[in-house]
C-alpha cells in the first residue's frame, strides 16, 4: 500500500469520525445528559374510594434522582365521565408545592395509565423526602375519580409482598393506609458522560490521529501493522468475497417463483402468525406489539440463519478447501455477510410496519446501523466457533438446532422483558442478543438514543464473542484439512 | 523462488475417524483412541529457481500430491517450512467451486475469483475463456444442463487463462473430445514452457523427459534423488 493512499484513508477516517461525533451529539440529544428512570410501582389491588372535595391523598417517597419530570398513575372513573378536576402536586419535605398539574375529568380514561408531566422538570435533592399529593377541588360523590393502592409487586407470574418502609405508607387525610399508592415517579439524573461529551470526543479524535500518525510512520519504515494487513487482505480477497456472497444470494431463491420477495414475506408472515397467537391466546400488554415482535423476529432470524449457514461453511466447502488455497475465514464470513443482505432487505417490511403502526420516524433511526453492525459482528463470532466445532464434531449441526431454539426462547422476542423474574435478570444480561435487540428496539420504537451504557454493552456483546471465535478459528484452522 | 526446507507431513490415522462426541467419549473411556502415525513426507528439502521446470516422479503414495498441497498452501506441514514468492496457481483439480445452479458466465467469475484472479483480469480475459471453451451460446445456460464434457471444457478454459509466477501441475490434463484434448494439451504445454516456474507431477516418464530441467524422485515420503533429468529418469526406470 502506498503512502499517499494511506494519507487519504487517514484523512477520511478522521473526517468521518468528526462528522459522526457531531451527528451523534445531535441525535442523542437529551439521552446524553440524563438518565431517565421511573420508580417501581406496586400492583394496584384496591381503589381508595371516591376522591372528593377536601380529601388529600399523599404518597411520600425519598428521591433517588436529580430531577422529577412527572408521575404516572392508574386512574379509574367508575365507568362514567366526570367533570371534576384532579390536581397532582409534588411537595417537598416542608410541605411547600414544587410543581403542580391539573387534569380535567373529561380527559381521564377509565383504568388507563395516565402520564402527568410537570411544566418544568423539578430539581430535587438525593435522599430527601418528597411527596406526590392528589386532590380534587370540585369532586363530589357521584362525580369523582379514584386511584389505587396495593402492597405487592409483580414478578413474572407471582406477586411478591413488599415491606413498606416506615413513613412510606399511603396517607389519606394524614391517616396511614395498609398499602402504597400505585404511582411511578418519572425521574431523570445528570450524567457525567454528557457533561464531558466534547472532551471524550476530542480524546477519541486525538487517539485516532495519533494512530494514523503511527501508521504513516510504520509504513514509512516498512513495518508490519495488523490493520494494514487486514486492509490489504480485504483488497485482495474482496472480489472473491463479493462473488461468494452473490453466489449464495443468487442460488438461494434461484428456482422459486416469488424469488427475492421471500426476503420480505418471510419475516412478515412469521410476525403475522406470532402476532395472532400471542395477542389472542396469551394476552400481552406490550405497546406497539407488532413492531416489538417484528424487530425481534428480524434480528433473531438473521442470527439463526447466519449461524446455521456459517456452521456448514467449512464442511460444505470441503472440496474447495482441499483443492485451492483461500484464507479459510472467507467461508464463514461470506456466509454471514450474505445473510446480512437478507437482513437489510427485511428492514423494508420493518419500516413498512413502523409506518403502518404510526410509529414516528425520528433522527434516532440513524443509530440503527450501529445496532446492526454489532449484530453482524456477533454473528460472525458465533459462526467462527460453530464452523470450527462442526469440523471436529458433526453432532454440532443437530445440537445447534436445539440450542438456537432454546436461545430464541431465552431472548425477549415474543414476550416482554417485564415477565423475566428479577432473580434471573443477571443471567439474561449475559445474553449478547438481549443487549443488541434491546438497543435496536429503543432506537426504532421509542425513537430516542439509548443511554450511553447501552452502546458500551452492545460493543462488548459483539466484540468479545467475535474475538473468542476468531482465536478458536485461528488456532484450529490448520487442522481442518486433515479432518474434512 | 520456491524454497522447501526440511518439510515433513504426518497424518494421524485412526482406523475409523471419530466424528461425534458420543463416539469420542465411548472410545476414550475404552481406551481405544490410538492413532497410527503415517509420515507422508519426511524431511524434504530443495529449491527451485525462477523459470525452472521441476518434475516430480514416484510411485503411488510416494507423497507427490501431498508435496504439491504443501507448496500451494492448502496443507500446513507438520515440520519444516515452505517459502514461495509470487502467485501460485494450482491445477490440481478442475472446476472446484462450480455452482451448478449458476450459468456458465457466472461460474467463470466465481471460479476465477476462487483461483485468485482479479476482477479486472477476469473481465479482460472473459471473451478469451469463452472462445477457448467453445461453449458459444451455452455460456448463459445453468451448469446443471451441461454435459460433463462441457463442464470440464469450461473448467479447463478458466484454469488455463492464468499468468502465474508458479504453476503447479498434477498430470497434464486432457479433457473433452479428441480435438479438445489435443487443444488442451497444447495449451498446457504452452503454459509450462511460458517462463513460469513449474512443478510438474506425472507418471509419464516421456513427458517428464521432454519438459523438465530437473527431476525430484520421491519414495515413501523421502527424497530418493534429485538432479538432472536424464540421470534421475534413468535411475527411476531401472528401479522399476
Amino acid at each position: 500500500m502506498n503512502r499517499k493512499k494511506l494519507q487519504m484513508g487517514c484523512a477520511a477516517a478522521l473526517a468521518v469520525y468528526l462528522l459522526s461525533a457531531v451527528l451523534f451529539y445531535w441525535i442523542a440529544g437529551e439521552q446524553l445528559h440524563f438518565r431517565v428512570e421511573e420508580t417501581a410501582a406496586v400492583t394496584p389491588a384496591q381503589p381508595i374510594g371516591e376522591l372528593v372535595q377536601g380529601m388529600e391523598v399523599r404518597q411520600p417517597f425519598t428521591a433517588q434522582c436529580d430531577e422529577v419530570t412527572g408521575v404516572m398513575l392508574r386512574l379509574s372513573t367508575y365507568g362514567r365521565t366526570n367533570t371534576c378536576r384532579l390536581i397532582v402536586s409534588l411537595l417537598d419535605g416542608e410541605g411547600s408545592v414544587l410543581a403542580q398539574q391539573i387534569l380535567a375529568g373529561e380527559d381521564i380514561e377509565d383504568g388507563a395509565l395516565q402520564k402527568v408531566f410537570f411544566a418544568q422538570p423539578v430539581r430535587v435533592d438525593r435522599g430527601k423526602w418528597y411527596a406526590v399529593v392528589l386532590a380534587s377541588p370540585d369532586g363530589t360523590p357521584g362525580n369523582a375519580v379514584t386511584v389505587w393502592q396495593g402492597n405487592t409487586i409483580s414478578a413474572a407470574r407471582t406477586e411478591i409482598p413488599v415491606e413498606i418502609p416506615a413513613g412510606q405508607e399511603l396517607l389519606i387525610d394524614g391517616a396511614p393506609q395498609w398499602g402504597m399508592l400505585h404511582v411511578t415517579v418519572q425521574t431523570r439524573s445528570h450524567m457525567q458522560f454528557g457533561a464531558f461529551y466534547w472532551y471524550w470526543a476530542a480524546g477519541g479524535g486525538a487517539l485516532l490521529a495519533c494512530y494514523c500518525g503511527y501508521l504513516l510512520y510504520a509504513v514509512g519504515k516498512g513495518k508490519d501493522v495488523l490493520i494494514l494487513r487486514v486492509i490489504s487482505a480485504f483488497r485482495r480477497y474482496g472480489y472473491l468475497m463479493r462473488q461468494l456472497i452473490a453466489r449464495d444470494f443468487k442460488t438461494k431463491y434461484k428456482r422459486s417463483v416469488l424469488g427475492i420477495l421471500w426476503s420480505f414475506l418471510n419475516p412478515l408472515l412469521t410476525m403475522a402468525v406470532q402476532y395472532v397467537v400471542f395477542s389472542t391466546i396469551f394476552r400481552s400488554d406490550i405497546p406497539n406489539f407488532p413492531l416489538y415482535l417484528l424487530t425481534g423476529i428480524v434480528c433473531f432470524n438473521f442470527f439463526s440463519e447466519a449461524s446455521s449457514m456459517a456452521l456448514q461453511s467449512i464442511v460444505g466447502n470441503a472440496s474447495l478447501i482441499t483443492k485451492v488455497y483461500v484464507p479459510k475465514y472467507i467461508y464463514p464470513v461470506s456466509r454471514v455477510l450474505s445473510s446480512t443482505v437478507n437482513l437489510l432487505l427485511s428492514l423494508i417490511p420493518l419500516l413498512a410496519v413502523m409506518l403502518l403502526t404510526d410509529t414516528p420516524v425520528r433522527p434516532a433511526i440513524l443509530l440503527l446501523p450501529f445496532g446492526l453492525v454489532c449484530l453482524v459482528v456477533f454473528s460472525i463470532g458465533v459462526g467462527f466457533i460453530l464452523s470450527t466445532a462442526m469440523v471436529f464434531f458433526r453432532d454440532t449441526q443437530f445440537l445447534w438446532g436445539v440450542v438456537s431454539m432454546l436461545w430464541m426462547y431465552l431472548t425477549p422476542i415474543i414476550y416482554p422483558e417485564s415477565i423475566i423474574p428479577a432473580q434471573f435478570m443477571t443471567l439474561y444480561k449475559c445474553n449478547p442478543l438481549y443487549h443488541i435487540i434491546r438497543f435496536i428496539r429503543i432506537v426504532l420504537m421509542d425513537g430516542i438514543s439509548p443511554e450511553p451504557k447501552a452502546y458500551g454493552l452492545c460493543m462488548i456483546a459483539s466484540v468479545v464473542p467475535f474475538l473468542i471465535g476468531a482465536v478458536i478459528f485461528k488456532k484450529n484452522q490448520d487442522k481442518f484439512v486433515l479432518n474434512l | 523462488m520456491i524454497k522447501v526446507e526440511n518439510v515433513s507431513v504426518c497424518y494421524r490415522m485412526s482406523f475409523d475417524r471419530v466424528k461425534s462426541i458420543k463416539e469420542y467419549l465411548v472410545q476414550k473411556l475404552q481406551g481405544k483412541i490410538g492413532y497410527e502415525e503415517f509420515w507422508a513426507l519426511k524431511d524434504v528439502s530443495f529449491q527451485v529457481r525462477r523459470g525452472e521446470v521441476l518434475g516430480i516422479v514416484g510411485h503411488n503414495g510416494a507423497g507427490k500430491s501431498t508435496l504439491l498441497k504443501v507448496i500451494s498452501g492448502i496443507l500446513k506441514p507438520t515440520g519444516g517450512s515452505v517459502q514461495v514468492k509470487g502467485t501460485v496457481v494450482p491445477m490440481l483439480e478442475l472446476g472446484s467451486g462450480f455452482d451448478f445452479d449458476l450459468t456458465g458466465r457466472e461460474n467463470v467469475f466465481l471460479n476465477g475469483a476462487i483461483l485468485g484472479y482479479s476482477e479486472q483480469f477476469l473481465k479482460e480475459k472473459y471473451q478469451e475463456i469463452v472462445d477457448f471453451s467453445e461453449l458459444g451460446q451455452f455460456i448463459d445456460v445453468p451448469l446443471r444442463n451441461y454435459s460433463s464434457g462441457m463442464v470440464m471444457r469450461l473448467a479447463f478454459s478458466i484454469a488455463a487463462m492464468v499468468d502465474p509466477d508458479v504453476l503447479i501441475v498434477d498430470e497434464i490434463l486432457a479433457v473433452g473430445d479428441a480435438q479438445f484434448q489435443e487443444k488442451s494439451k497444447k495449451r498446457m504445454l504452452e503454459l509450462m514452457s511460458g517462463g513460469a516456474t513449474v512443478l510438474f507431477v506425472s507418471h509419464s516418464i516421456d513427458q517428464i523427459r521432454e519438459m523438465c530441467d530437473r527431476v525430484l524422485w520421491l519414495e515413501h515420503g523421502e527424497m530418493k534423488r534429485i538432479g538432472r533429468t536424464e540421470e534421475v529418469c534413468c535411475a527411476y526406470e531401472h528401479n522399476r
